[in-house]
């Protein structure tokens, strides 16, 4: 439990000298449900697609059960554990929802059971089961957000990032979402999740890092985080309109 | 030396021809969004234009780049504003690229109907008559032509940087949206641009008509000179289509002459699969934004 | 539709086909050889356009490099001489060198993506199609002749009938495995989204190389076998950029990414200008094109695509069976 599934030291991304991240660190205890918030334009996502292997690190190193994973491509490190959720569903719109999450039941991380048992439990966690044969064209954005974790959780990941699954959801479907991820981690894979409303993250989160301006500004229990006068500043100078990132 | 000197001249003569026959692709590529197949149609289109204006009335090629341009500026207008309008807002982006490729065939066929398979020239009074600069020497039609491209290309580069109608061209590429609710009318703006796409192709085949022999069956690698132009210099700006095109005429003409006659479609190709794998994100150095 | 009868209705397909040529006339022989020919290529098109969606825009270019690789390798095969045998390996050769060329080239321009890689395509064609004709080796220019060893009593078009439509039933249980596989779903996710699906863990730059390797090797041998039954050819006979434009049409108006959508679209367009405008050949390409331009307009899904439209059916995924993960 104690053990770390990610680590990253001193991970810094500019593009073309503006600098989106800035030497942060940070470590995903294994089995957690890690949380990760900060102001639009903090760098959150930056750091999800640099997790990935979207954008290549300008400096540092990010490690994975204690390998380095800067030199693998995006696929590699999917095939390796890593599964994300993309907080803009970006589902194979044309396939089914079954044939949506088969894709990532057929390729994902190698062995492990039948494919088609792997499809039927992540739709069975994504609450899913009824929409299997419907096209993910015409989904509500909820059911959407529920395919992105369905799909994601059937790479049999060790390490599901969550980007924002709950932003602009209703209440109702806030909660499904919330159980949906607690199912999740209770099947032994790690959480990290990326929430912009501070509320959401902490009543399921273990662990929470907080950064803004491309900087870790705090880390902690959720109780140890919301205290902290940087947080509230950040938060307090933020303008109130903008609810997504 | 002197051989060199006369091919590098050679090629920047080419080069002008070449960044006047893809300006009008390029401009709707950056303004639309669309590569248009049918681009290399107008083009020859302008040349048989030309062709028939000269041999039926006598009208030097380059007046008769007024009537042909005004013809094709109408035609790229409707075609725009009816069939590539419908098909980009039914199908997909490549389905209108389909569209557009099987237009192109359709109009190959009928000018083949119309003109036969033979290839044609536009001999003016001026054809066979040259100057000489020391060494160097180049024929008069070529001068000429370039001449005429040169003009034409700051011609629409005014067009687009001074005039209303050139504000809204641009404003409309950066953000379609934005600029329909600030009272543009981007529909009609993308009808009038394709328009304008259409007849400076128009004019570059007339006087590409006085310079280079050409066939309906030509349109394909005017097509594709247009796509590599664009390229090697940017979407949407004539001076990326100028830059673009005397490097795709140094090219041509270096490769003619010191690697093979046969192999200068085979040397522009490679320079683009090149030029795509530097920048293998696609075109950058778009002059109105984001390209798709 | 349950599988024995599928298997039935494929089996009694097939044996009315083989024994066609009995009683039609050598004139529709010669056009059904054609729309064997043509749903081969469309379904090889289909493979990388429709399931893995790089639409290539010059196709045709695999079509003339296996016929003219088929005419150069033919007449050297030396120990193997000239007769049935000689011809299969030659077919095989131009398709495997085909393969080849299309492995190499995709490393460069498999990594452009939607109109770029369409254009792309088509300039490649039309490079191919200059550097056979005016490099002298090639013989473009002059023409390549390919005799074909035929069995004796036996007519040019029923041997040419029966060797396409092997061809293109091989084409058909090849597309169909694939589109059943682990490899068909790399394809469609790749189509659907291709950064998502490097997310999901797909290799997508290996399976799209494969598919267009695939899509090359299967166009280069049915190439070769047109060059052969046509014994005579030019570059402008086979790198023709209409047939290009053609194969998109066949599937388009079928349906693309479908695995009946090429055969059908083949078959109606076929029937159309081979047969009720057969009269009018030097239009084919303006009825051609302005069969696309309507097609796109009217349903950019294709017949299938229509039909099923039509349909409605509530459970699409039943249609593709899940014992795929082999």
């Amino acid at each position: 439990m104690s053990e770390n599934i990610l680590s990253g030291r001193g991970v810094t991304k500019s593009f073309r000298g503006l600098t989106a991240i800035q030497d942060v660190d940070f470590d995903v205890p294994a089995g957690a449900i890690f949380g990760l918030i900060g102001p639009n334009g903090a760098g959150k996502s930056t750091l999800f697609n640099l997790i990935t292997g979207y954008y290549p690190l300008t400096r540092g190193e990010i490690r994975f059960s204690g390998e380095s994973i800067s030199p693998l491509p995006t696929y590699r490190r999917n095939q390796i554990g890593i599964a994300r959720a993309f907080q803009i569903s970006k589902p194979f719109p044309a396939l089914t929802v079954r044939e949506n999450v088969r894709v990532g039941a057929m390729f994902g991380r190698p062995g492990g059971s039948d494919p088609e048992k792997v499809v039927d439990e992540a739709l069975a966690i994504a609450g899913l089961e009824e929409l299997a044969d419907r096209t993910a064209e015409g989904l509500t954005v909820g059911s959407l957000r529920k395919l992105e974790i369905a799909r994601a959780y059937a790479t049999r990941p060790s390490l599901l990032l969550a980007d924002e699954p709950c932003a602009g959801l209703n209440p109702t479907e806030t909660e499904e979402m919330v159980n949906c991820l607690r199912k999740v981690r209770d099947r032994g894979t790690t959480v990290w999740l990326v929430e912009h409303d501070m509320k959401a993250v902490t009543s399921i989160c273990d662990c929470i890092l907080v950064i803004d301006a491309g900087q870790k500004i705090a880390e902690g229990t959720p109780q140890e985080v919301v205290a902290d006068p940087k947080v509230i500043s950040a938060y307090l100078g933020e303008p109130l309109e903008e609810q997504v990132d | 030396m002197t051989l060199f000197l006369q091919t590098i001249l050679n090629g920047l003569v080419l080069g002008g021809i070449y960044s006047l026959a893809a300006v009008g692709f390029s401009l709707v590529f950056g303004v639309l969004g669309i590569v248009n197949l049918t681009h290399g149609i107008f083009v020859i289109a302008g040349a048989y234009g030309a062709l028939l204006l000269f041999k039926q009335f006598g009208i030097d090629p380059l007046v008769a780049i007024v009537p042909i341009g005004l013809v094709l500026f109408v035609t790229g207008y409707v075609y725009q504003r009816t069939i590539i309008q419908w098909a980009v807002s039914r199908a997909s982006l490549v389905a209108s690229l389909v569209v557009t490729f099987g237009v192109a065939m359709m109009a190959r066929n009928g000018l083949q109907l119309v003109f036969g398979p033979d290839v044609h020239t536009i001999t003016p009074a001026y054809s066979f008559m040259s100057v000489t600069f020391g060494p160097l020497r180049i024929d008069v039609v070529r001068i000429v032509a370039l001449g005429a491209s040169l003009v034409l290309l700051v011609v629409l580069a005014l067009v687009l940087a001074r005039t209303h109608f050139g504000r809204a061209i641009r404003a409309t590429a950066q953000q379609p949206l934005a600029a329909e609710l600030s009272g543009l009318n981007v529909r009609n703006l993308h009808g009038l641009t394709f328009g304008l796409g259409a007849a400076m192709a128009g004019a570059s085949g007339a006087i590409i008509g006085i310079v280079q022999p050409f066939t309906a069956s030509s349109e394909v690698a005017w097509t594709l000179n247009a796509f590599i132009v664009v390229v090697l210099g940017g979407i949407g700006s004539p001076a990326g289509a100028l830059v673009g095109g005397l490097l795709l005429g140094l090219i041509n003409a270096l490769t003619a002459q010191y690697v093979g006659p046969s192999l200068t479609q085979a040397a522009m190709f490679l320079v683009l699969v090149l030029m795509l794998l530097v920048r293998p994100a696609g075109l950058l150095g778009n002059a109105f934004g984001e390209s798709r | 539709m349950n599988r024995t009868l599928a298997l039935l209705l494929g089996a009694i397909v097939i044996i009315a086909a083989a024994l066609l040529p009995i009683w039609i006339g050598p004139f529709y022989t010669r056009v059904i050889q054609l729309f064997f020919f043509s749903a081969g290529l469309a379904i090889a098109w289909n493979i990388l356009g429709g399931f893995s969606g790089y639409w290539s825009f010059g196709h045709t270019v695999f079509i003339g490099m296996g016929a003219f690789a088929a005419a150069h390798i033919a007449p050297n095969l030396g120990l193997i001489g000239t007769g049935p045998m000689s011809m299969l390996v030659a077919i095989l050769l131009a398709g495997l060198f085909c393969g080849l060329f299309a492995a190499i080239l995709a490393y460069p321009i498999l990594r452009l993506r939607g109109i770029y890689f369409a254009i792309a395509m088509l300039g490649v064609s039309q490079v191919a199609g200059e550097l056979v004709n005016n490099v002298g080796w090639f013989k473009g220019g002059i023409g390549v002749f390919l005799q074909t060893p035929l069995p004796a009593g036996m007519a040019t078009e029923d041997f040419f009938y029966y060797i396409f439509g092997a061809l293109l039933l091989l084409c058909f249980i090849i597309s169909m495995a694939v589109r059943n596989s682990r490899f068909g779903y790399a394809l469609l996710s790749i189509r659907e989204d291709e950064d998502t699906a490097m997310m999901l863990g797909v290799a997508t730059e290996r399976y799209k190389i494969m598919a267009f390797v695939l899509s090359a090797t299967l166009v280069g041998i049915l190439g070769a076998v047109y060059g052969y039954s046509v014994g005579y050819f030019t570059t402008y006979t086979v790198f023709r950029l209409d047939l290009s434009l053609n194969l998109i049409v066949f599937c388009l108006i079928g349906g693309i990414g479908t695995l009946f959508g090429p055969i059908v679209g083949t078959a109606i367009m076929l029937f159309i200008t081979q047969v009720l405008l057969s009269r009018f050949l030097d239009i084919h390409l303006l009825i051609t094109g302005a069969i696309v331009v309507v097609i796109i307009l009217l349903m950019p899904g294709g017949m299938i695509g229509a039909l099923r439209k039509w349909r409605r059916p509530k459970e699409r995924s039943s249609t593709v069976t899940a014992e795929a993960s082999a």
